[in-house]
């Protein structure tokens, strides 16, 4: 195998086969239902004969010489007793047998209309639509033709009864034609009541009407003669009766193979059928190939009994029914017992390709279990095509629980030991790395950086063990490969499902750990909306030179930071790291200089800047804002309003004034983030993003910040006046329904009085809870945790805090209050028609107060309908983006900027219709692209490189690794190394 | 009846004239056939359009000033 050179596939065509061909290929045919003897050999000509493959290792093929596993098996062949014919191709043959002359077997077209038909099948397949439709309208068009055009034939309707049985309906002259005749004929007889004639009919007359003999008239009257179609036409008129009915005339496979047989090929062609590949009676099949046993492998159960796979059964079937019915046959047995044993063998044929048909009972293995026939192998998501080719399961993949590490950078990945020395990586061994690879084979497989195989030149692969891993070491030579375990900045690939985006896999760095979890930085939680409640993701290593350098030049999480979706980062500082940064530079409070170089201790900053003053005690102080400009680029400057409200200014790198919180470092578009990675780059983002977690952390960690229950509690007059503002609410509503009962209420635009009440009801209820939140509001300080955390928005919101601590609300089921319950009411515990609020789930009470129970039954209620939600819209939604992705998977954007499909047919004349990348591009609905600043930045650049071309060159990071980063950046930190980072624009 | 083609938010259909469509066709190196489709009724297309022509649409784009694509009308 590995010394065969690759092959393109020039182009493969699809179409029926040829029975003939069946037979040319086949290595035996089929005889016998059995299997094996009683010695467990396979007997010949049954269906596990030697000759369709081996499976058994050890043996050798009696066809090809080969051994299990190289031996692909070969088809055998049943000659079938009758023909049968092929469900796959039920619809086809209906088709065919509507369109075609059941005399001659043309097309029921005339010439000019199979012309038109000829250009429309150029047409569709020029503008790549499916030809298909093609054929369903010649269909169409062909069914209308009572009379063949070619042979003048008469055409009758054919019925297909799912799913293989074909009738031809005939109207065919009733038996008691005398005795309806005669009924017509006589005085007050059918029809002549409608015209008024109530004379009887004689034969003479109607002799004359009909203009035949009137002995024959006789004759028919008699019933000794029976008359001929035109004759029987001409007397229904006369007589105004129906002396017909339909005739079903079953089609029988062998009549259908024989009508078939006489399709001419041109004829074929129009219906955008190639006769060549396809002639339609091999629709109809007279041999059945029988698969090799490698496609239906036996299998020994642990008490030595032999188990059959589900098709081998099946074939049982089809064989033994083949049997009966070739002796029936011989032995002369009536039509009616050919016919049943011919339906049979049809069933198991039909069932043989697929079992799941409607209509047809699905064929059962002895326990009961439907049979997992040739279609069941393939449809589906457990299919061969979506379960083994699209999807597979891979080797070198870990999977286990995640837990948070926010010593990491957002690059790495922390790797359990277990994981680590279980997953290699190929390392090519040279006399540069020779003495590497001795010492990871020395340590063996189980020390962890291990090696776990190796493999000599000559191909052979040799396991490490600790017993051979000293000797094995000893003999390692360049040109050897050794399989190491993972060390510290391997690069591997971090996926989280579902993933949704192209965010959900990137690539981490690994840093190997102890204990079990893989450990993740928090701030990459966003992208793969992840949480450590238990998630579990999957880690797969890279096994060669070309994966790992893509993997790390795109799909490192530093490359992954702005997010195609918006254009911003995803990537950024969340929850506490906010609260953090919040009570850092809100209220810009002082340190003293151990506190100062505390909280920058986990970044790279070491040299603290000038003190910004001194204290009342002549001690110096750095003041919050002053440390977090540490972090900034030094030429920085920006101005933005914060979520808390107030102006954010930065100038030169230095945070003036404002708040840093969700709007400047946060995940989902935080300013600060986003204009550095798009001026600075995504590794001095990485940074930037890295050492504001720390600093965040730290901050917090020095001001200590935690939410009791006690921090939702408000003073007992704030209570008095949120309950005031609720019994007006009560009074108001109460007004309102008054109004209603009196029938005074005028109704709104477009709305029913009833409608009307409940919208009235639901703004004043809504309104009583907003100031029952206004109130609680005033009397939270500033410092209050819960208002933190939403002021600077890392968590939760105003109104989160209003339901904790004055009142939660009105409770809605679809939008609307609470209505559902008992008959006209809610719950037993309020009068049949009561409208008021607190009978419709509005609940008056607080989360820290608590609710009564029938609040509690109603908030229950709402909650639920939540949760129904996101149950029903992650379902949905899965199948919307399945759909989605099959339909866009294989567009692609040309080198000229088109985007184009497979068939190179043109989508888009140039990507996104702009040909910009979102997430290189800045601008939003308010801020166009700033063309000037790009040009002067350009610009700028371009002037100073000129300067210090040699300097700037020299202090670039490679953006290849992250440690390989730290190190050049740790020879000479900022400013230096931090403004070169960007390489754009340093202007210092 | 409204007539949907002086609606503000349906772009600028145009009938390219031969020359227009071997230009175009030239520039993308595509056939005729491998244009996207509008279809023949379609109520933006100009009165004097039919089913073989190329339709040159000019949309506003914010990014892009403006964003010209081609159609070729077809039956259905």
């Amino acid at each position: 195998m590995s010394d065969q050179t690759p092959k393109e596939i020039g182009s493969v065509s699809f179409g029926l086969m040829d029975p003939e061909t069946y037979r040319e290929i086949s290595a035996t045919k089929i005889i016998t239902a059995d299997t094996y003897d009683d010695d467990g050999y396979p007997i010949d000509m049954g269906l596990m004969d030697p000759r369709l493959g081996v499976i058994d290792p050890g043996l050798e093929c009696r066809t090809c010489g080969k051994h299990s596993g190289s031996c692909n098996g070969h088809f055998g062949h049943i000659e079938l007793a009758a023909p049968v014919i092929h469900v796959g191709f039920a619809k086809l043959m209906r088709r065919l047998l509507r369109g075609t002359c059941r005399e001659c077997s043309r097309l029921l077209l005339t010439e000019e209309g199979m012309d038109e038909l000829r250009s429309r099948l150029v047409r569709t397949q020029q503008l790549g639509e499916d030809p298909q439709d093609v054929l369903k309208a010649a269909i169409r068009q062909a069914r209308k033709t009572d009379r063949c055009p070619y042979c003048a034939s008469e055409q009758y309707e054919v019925k297909h009864e799912k799913p293989t049985t074909y009738y031809e309906v005939q109207d065919v002259l009733v038996g008691d034609y005398p005795e309806k005749m005669a009924a017509a004929m006589q005085p007050g007889g059918s029809g002549d009541e409608e015209s008024g004639d109530t004379g009887a009919t004689s034969p003479q007359e109607l002799a004359e009407e009909t203009g035949i003999d009137l002995s024959r008239i006789n004759e028919i009257l008699s019933g000794e003669f029976r008359p001929r179609p035109e004759d029987r036409q001409s007397i229904e008129e006369a007589l105004d009766v129906d002396l017909t009915e339909e005739d079903m005339n079953k089609l029988m496979p062998s009549d259908i193979r024989d009508w078939f047989e006489d399709v001419p090929n041109e004829d074929l062609e129009v219906l955008g059928i190639d006769a060549e590949s396809s002639r339609p009676e091999w629709m109809v099949l007279t041999v059945l190939p029988v698969p090799p046993v490698t496609a239906r492998p036996s299998i020994t159960l642990d008490n030595g009994q032999r188990s059959e796979d589900d098709l081998t059964h099946k074939l049982v079937d089809i064989i033994r029914i083949n049997q009966r019915f070739m002796e029936n046959r011989e032995a002369g047995a009536p039509q009616l017992i050919i016919e049943d044993l011919w339906e049979l063998l049809q069933y198991h044929v039909t069932t043989f390709m697929d079992n799941e048909i409607s209509g047809t009972p699905p064929a059962r293995h002895r326990s009961g279990r439907p049979l997992k026939t040739l279609s069941q192998r393939l449809k589906g998501k457990e299919g061969r095509f979506r379960g083994s080719l699209s999807g597979k399961r891979v080797n070198f993949s870990a999977r286990t629980v995640i837990s948070p590490d926010p010593t990491l950078s957002l690059n790495e990945v922390g790797v359990p030991e277990r994981v680590a020395s279980e997953m290699t990586q190929t390392m090519n061994v040279n006399l540069q790395n020779l003495e590497d690879a001795r010492r990871y084979v020395s340590n063996g497989p189980v020390g962890h950086p291990g090696a776990n195989y190796v493999q000599r030149p000559d191909g052979r692969r040799l396991k490490v063990t600790e017993k051979n891993c000293e000797e094995l070491a000893e003999k390692v030579q360049a040109g050897w490969e050794v399989n190491r375990h993972l060390v510290d900045g391997d690069i591997v690939i971090f996926n989280r499902q579902p993933s949704l985006h192209r965010m959900s896999i990137m690539a981490h760095e690994v840093v190997v750990m102890p204990y079990h979890t893989f450990r993740l930085n928090t701030t990459v939680c966003p992208p793969y909306n992840a949480d450590f409640d238990g998630d579990e993701m999957n880690m797969h290593a890279l096994q060669n030179e070309e994966a790992r350098a893509e993997a790390r030049v795109l799909m490192r999480v530093q490359e992954q930071i702005l997010s195609p979706r918006f254009g911003e980062n995803i990537i950024g500082a969340i929850q506490d790291h906010i609260s953090g940064t919040y009570l850092l530079t809100h209220r810009n409070p002082q340190f003293n200089k151990t506190q100062a170089l505390d909280l920058l201790r986990a970044t790279q900053v070491d040299e603290l800047p000038a003190a910004d003053g001194e204290n009342d005690t002549g001690e110096a102080y750095w003041s919050g804002r002053t440390l977090f400009s540490e972090l900034l680029p030094e030429d920085l400057d920006l101005e933005f309003t914060s979520s808390a409200g107030d102006e954010v200014i930065i100038e030169d790198g230095q945070l003036i004034e404002g708040t840093i919180d969700e709007d400047a470092v946060g995940a989902f578009g935080g300013e600060v983030v986003d204009r550095v990675i798009k001026t600075d780059g995504s590794t001095r983002a990485r940074v930037l993003i890295n050492e504001v977690a720390a600093l965040a952390m730290r901050a917090i960690m020095h001001f200590g910040f935690s939410l009791g229950i006690d921090d939702e509690s408000i003073p007992g007059a704030a209570e008095e006046q949120i309950d005031e503002a609720i019994d007006n609410a009560y009074d108001r509503v109460e007004e309102l329904i008054t109004t209603y009962e009196a029938d005074e209420l005028e109704s709104l635009p477009g709305r029913t009085v009833d409608e009307t009440l409940e919208m009235k009801i639901m703004q004043t209820l809504g309104k009583a809870r907003d100031s029952a939140g206004d109130i609680a509001e005033d009397h939270f300080a500033d410092d209050n945790p819960a208002v933190i955390m939403a002021e600077s928005g890392a968590r939760g919101s105003l109104l989160n805090l209003t339901q904790m601590a004055a009142c939660v609300g009105q409770q809605a089921v679809r939008g609307e209050r609470i209505n559902r319950g008992y008959e006209d009411r809610t719950l037993s515990h309020y009068e049949p028609n009561d409208l008021s609020a607190e009978a419709h789930g509005f609940v008056e009470h607080s989360y820290r107060g608590g609710l009564d129970p029938q609040e509690f039954f109603f908030h229950a209620m709402g909650g639920r309908e939540g949760l129904v939600d996101t149950a029903v819209r992650t379902s949905k939604s899965g199948y919307l983006q399945r759909r989605l992705i099959n339909a866009l998977s294989e567009l692609e954007t040309q080198y000229d900027g088109t985007v184009r499909d497979t068939r190179d047919t043109v989508v888009q004349f140039e990507f996104g219709e702009d040909g910009t990348s979102p997430v290189q591009v800045s601008s939003g609905e308010e801020n166009a692209i700033d063309v000037d600043a790009i040009a002067d930045r350009v610009v700028e650049a371009e002037f100073d490189a000129e300067g210090s071309e040699a300097v700037a060159a020299a202090a670039r990071p490679t953006n290849l690794s992250e440690r390989a980063d730290d190190r050049s950046a740790g020879l000479d930190l900022p400013p230096a190394a931090e403004a070169a980072t960007g390489g754009v624009n340093d202007d210092d | 009846m409204v007539d949907v083609s002086q609606h503000n938010l349906v772009p600028e259909h145009s009938v390219l004239d031969n020359g227009g469509v071997e230009a175009v066709l030239e520039d993308y190196g595509v056939d005729r056939t491998d244009l996207p489709k509008i279809t023949r009724r379609d109520p933006a297309l100009p009165d004097e359009a039919e089913v073989g022509d190329v339709i040159e649409i000019r949309r506003d784009s914010r990014t892009a000033d403006n964003a010209l694509v081609y159609r070729l009308v077809v039956d259905s």
